[in-house]
């Protein structure tokens, strides 16, 4: 198939997931230009590249990954910010999760339950980059495998970074409500 | 199976994920260890909470219609040949002929079909403005505050040197999309007689070549008055009710004293 057959057929259907793309885009950028800008980018980059798309598989997929590839070429090196790129999953001012991770407790459940939208928010764009989007993309519904295949890493990898994240979740939302 | 193992597969475990003989075993640790039982809970009320509460963010429709306006439509399918090839050619020529025609009567009928494309575009972002719980990323502290605050958002600086007066005061302004290319936009007047404008670069635009009056396109179009005009390289596009007074706006926007 040629590639503008190839973009015709997949147009339809790749901006079914706009709003899935913006979501993770947002919460990557921070904010909502920036968030436009990378989604705008990401569906241009997969026009140009609807060729190499094997269909039969996940689209989904596949443009999450062009906009998490585009996001670490053109906004991370932009953002110079020392908490992203590396494997941690929260930013170094969150305290160890180590033990704490652990530990649960009758009054953590409790404060789960009473969480509320904000405090979700502001505790997952505490966490690194790949730490949030272990958890966004859990959220969006996709397997590992597939996740995997947007974070370009091994499955085994994406099932402890999902597990450490979320533990590190736990302790940022129990640290500000304690 | 220990409290380590369970641990580690407690997502799995809640995601359906593992074997049956493994999923018995999970149930069963979890059946008689509190401690394992009260993290199972935990994790789900996370997954709850996370699932329930997480603020969604979804795309704008200016970015959704820019989007669809980028991809090539899906190619028509082909003829499948079982018609003989001149009713084949026929057909075609006849559904062409039907398609054109209300597209040519439109062309006709209007005064300049270019125009179309960019009134509508600015009504559409001027109801944005006045639809949205916060259509201004930088409050009005005055012209001085507010154009430079572009800076560095866009790539071309917002030729506005008109500072509001009583009868016209700057609001504010955010960073905004006219058709396929970021705009100033700023919001004149009070908020029940609100005026969009719009600032953009005007390159490779259909700009109305009919009608003008002193180089400004003026028209009415759902409700909105409109009035567009370039100078140099910045496009302007002002929106606002029709007794909005755009005219004497657009004369103090272009000739400050």
């Amino acid at each position: 198939m040629r590639d503008g057959e190839a973009a015709g057929t997949l147009g339809r259907e790749a901006l079914a997931y706009a709003d899935a793309l913006y979501n993770l885009a947002r919460y990557l950028t921070g904010n909502d230009t920036d968030a436009e800008d990378l989604v705008q980018e990401t569906y241009s980059r997969a026009l140009r590249a609807a060729g190499q798309f094997t269909p039969g598989t996940n689209l989904k997929a596949w443009l999450l990954r062009i906009l998490r590839n585009t996001f670490i070429s053109q906004y991370r090196r932009r953002r110079h910010d020392p908490t992203v790129g590396g494997l941690d999953t929260v930013a170094p001012e969150v305290p160890p999760t180590s033990d704490i991770g652990w530990r649960r407790d009758e009054v953590e459940l409790d404060r789960l339950r009473k969480v509320v939208a904000e405090e979700l928010e502001r505790a997952l764009m505490t966490l690194t980059d790949d730490a949030r989007t272990a958890i966004l993309l859990d959220l969006e519904g996709l397997s590992e495998a597939e996740a995997a295949l947007v974070m370009g890493c091994a499955v085994g990898t994406i099932k402890s970074r999902l597990s450490r994240a979320r533990a590190s979740l736990r302790v940022i939302l129990k640290t500000w409500r304690g | 199976m220990d409290c380590l193992d369970v641990r580690d597969q407690l997502l799995d475990f809640q995601h359906g994920r593992l074997a049956p003989e493994v999923v018995g075993n999970v149930q069963r640790h979890l059946d008689g260890c509190g401690d394992c039982a009260l993290a199972d809970l935990t994790e789900r009320e996370l997954t709850h909470a996370l699932e329930r509460r997480t603020p969604q963010y979804s795309a704008p429709l200016a970015l959704k219609r820019r989007l669809a306006a980028a991809w090539p439509a899906p190619a028509a399918p082909r003829p499948r040949g079982r018609w003989p090839r001149v009713l084949h050619y026929a057909a075609v020529a006849a559904a062409a002929l039907l398609l054109a025609l209300p597209f040519t009567y439109e062309l006709l009928s209007r005064k300049d079909a270019g125009a179309v494309l960019m009134v509508s575009e600015a009504v559409n972002d001027h109801v944005r403005m006045l639809q949205s719980q916060r259509p201004l990323e930088i409050e009005s502290g005055g012209i001085h505050q507010v154009i430079p605050w572009f800076s560095g958002k866009l790539d071309f600086a917002p030729g506005i040197r008109f500072a509001g007066d009583t009868e016209f005061p700057l609001r504010g302004g955010a960073v905004g999309y006219f058709v396929d290319r970021k705009a100033a936009a700023l919001a004149f007047g009070e908020p029940s007689h609100a005026i969009s404008l719009f600032v953009f670069k005007a390159d490779g635009l259909p700009w109305p070549t009919r009608g003008l009056e002193d180089g400004t396109y003026r028209t009415v179009a759902r409700g909105f008055d409109v009035l567009l005009w370039h100078d140099g390289e910045l496009g302007y596009a002002l929106v606002g009710a029709p007794d909005a007074a755009l005219m004497r706006l657009a004369a103090k926007l272009r000739h400050p004293a």
